[in-house]
């Protein structure tokens, strides 16, 4: 019988170290990004690229390109799709980059660790502190050759990819879901994004 | 010798699990057409789109030129007051919340709530220090929009309503229907004070905008469609306000697969 308990404890202890190293990795990630802010040497553009590199490697961009798209994709040649999965990986990035924008140096902590396994998604809840009120981001990252990655961020129960995904379907409506159409929209985007984070 | 054995089991067992979970793990789903297979219903319904859009710029403009300027304002307060103000604007609305949940049949939380009301009306100074927080009454919020929805009550259509912003039918009947019963509302109409109404309404509004302002900004400088992602935004709130989604693991979960180049 006792046997049967300390099996049981194993089994409950693996699941949740597996998402006590999601949260390790995520925490460590995020300082990257939080030590960009706080670093005041670094020029607008300088502390962009970081997080955008930062963005590009702990992201599953291409997944969620994809996803964003929506029917658009299969009609889609190659080189469109290409250039679509550039374009949207900076535009995911100044999205970030710009919610980033008023960090000041504000406290945070990991609050909650849990492991979907019907979806093989890991949630790490992160609760921002402030003065007047706490802000709730849920991560939600998925590991693939042993390697994390985040597919969706959720802010106050919004999620990011979920919104873009309505987003991009409303601006394909208009151009025939024709995703080459929607890149020239998308680089003026990203242009009028960068040009308005790096002034700022 | 028995000791040995039940490590021995231990050891065999802890193997055959992390080997299933590594497995697992990296059993990622790569299929190309993965990200079709959601199941989240992202189709809104927005007949009136045109007209809705023409507000929304209304209202964009009322935000950037009288609200945002006016929330950044408030930002500048010292946080106490800051707070003090939520809390009073927060402890205001309990009566109304407290009613709701009732009707939803929460009544462990309408219990909350009271003594939340109670508590902070006295001890904290009409509501200005919220002290239920510190004695473990949480805050929880519920409103006619909600209650309807739970009763079965669909969205009906999505519109945006001038200066209040986005809703749908069912949420803009639950906000007359918030309006024309709360108690403070009633109160002041009966002392001649309704000047306190549009006040009211107006300090939750630049309470509530002060909070979001990144938010906002990020949302507006880098959407290639800011109607639509207003909107998707919206309906993912109320949705999550609704279902009372602590647990995050059931909002909806878009499918995504891991790819590289």
């Amino acid at each position: 019988m006792r046997i049967f308990f300390v099996l049981l404890a194993l089994c409950f202890f693996s699941k949740n170290s597996y998402a006590d190293d999601v949260a390790i990795w995520l925490e460590k990630e995020i300082d990257i990004i939080l030590q960009a802010y706080k670093n005041e040497n670094i020029s607008n553009e300088k502390r962009f690229l970081l997080i955008e590199n930062t963005i590009n490697s702990n992201f599953a961009g291409t997944g969620i390109a994809k996803f964003v798209s929506g029917d658009a994709w299969s009609s889609a040649n190659k080189k469109i799709k290409k250039e679509y999965i550039k374009l949207f990986k900076r535009h995911l990035a100044l999205n970030i980059a710009s919610m980033m924008q008023g960090y000041s140096n504000q406290e945070y902590q990991l609050i909650n660790k849990n492991y979907d396994s019907k979806n093989k998604v890991s949630l790490i809840d992160m609760e921002i502190f402030n003065d007047t009120s706490n802000l709730l981001i849920t991560w939600r990252v998925k590991k693939s050759k042993d390697r994390f990655f985040i597919i969706d961020l959720l802010v106050a129960d919004i999620s990011l990819v979920v919104t873009k995904r309505s987003e991009f379907n409303s601006m394909l409506k208009n151009v025939n879901y024709d995703l080459k159409k929607l890149n020239i929209l998308l680089e003026q985007q990203n242009e009028n994004s960068y040009n308005k984070l790096i002034s700022s | 010798m028995k000791l040995f054995k039940n490590c021995l089991l231990i050891c065999l067992f802890l193997s055959i699990n992390f080997n299933v979970l590594s497995a697992v793990s990296d059993k990622v789903n790569t299929d190309s057409e993965d990200f079709k297979t959601t199941t989240y219903e992202d189709k809104i319904y927005d007949p009136l789109e045109p007209i809705n859009r023409a507000i929304f710029g209304f209202n964009n403009v009322a935000d950037k030129i009288i609200l945002e300027p006016t929330a950044k304002g408030y930002k500048k307060l010292p946080s106490p007051v800051q707070k003090g103000i939520g809390n009073f604007l927060n402890n205001l609305k309990l009566p109304l919340v407290v009613v709701n949940q009732v009707l939803q049949g929460q009544f462990k939380n309408a219990s909350n709530s009271t003594g939340r009301f109670l508590v902070n009306s006295t001890a904290g100074i009409f509501g200005l220090v919220d002290v239920a927080k510190k004695i473990g009454l949480e805050q929880t919020q519920e409103d006619f929009g909600q209650t309807l929805a739970k009763w079965g009550l669909g969205d009906g259509f999505y519109v945006v309503l001038p200066i209040f912003g986005p809703s749908n039918l069912r949420d803009t009947a639950g906000m007359v229907l918030t309006y024309s019963t709360d108690p403070v509302n009633a109160y002041a109409v009966h002392q001649n004070e309704a000047w306190i109404l549009p006040i009211k309404t107006a300090t939750n509004a630049i309470a509530q905008r002060s909070r979001i302002i990144d938010e906002v900004n990020a949302l507006r400088n880098n959407s290639l469609d800011y109607y639509a992602a207003v909107r998707s935004s919206y309906y993912q709130n109320r949705k999550a306000a609704i279902l009372n989604t602590d647990d995050h693991a059931q909002t909806p979960l878009p499918l995504i697969s891991i790819e590289f180049e």
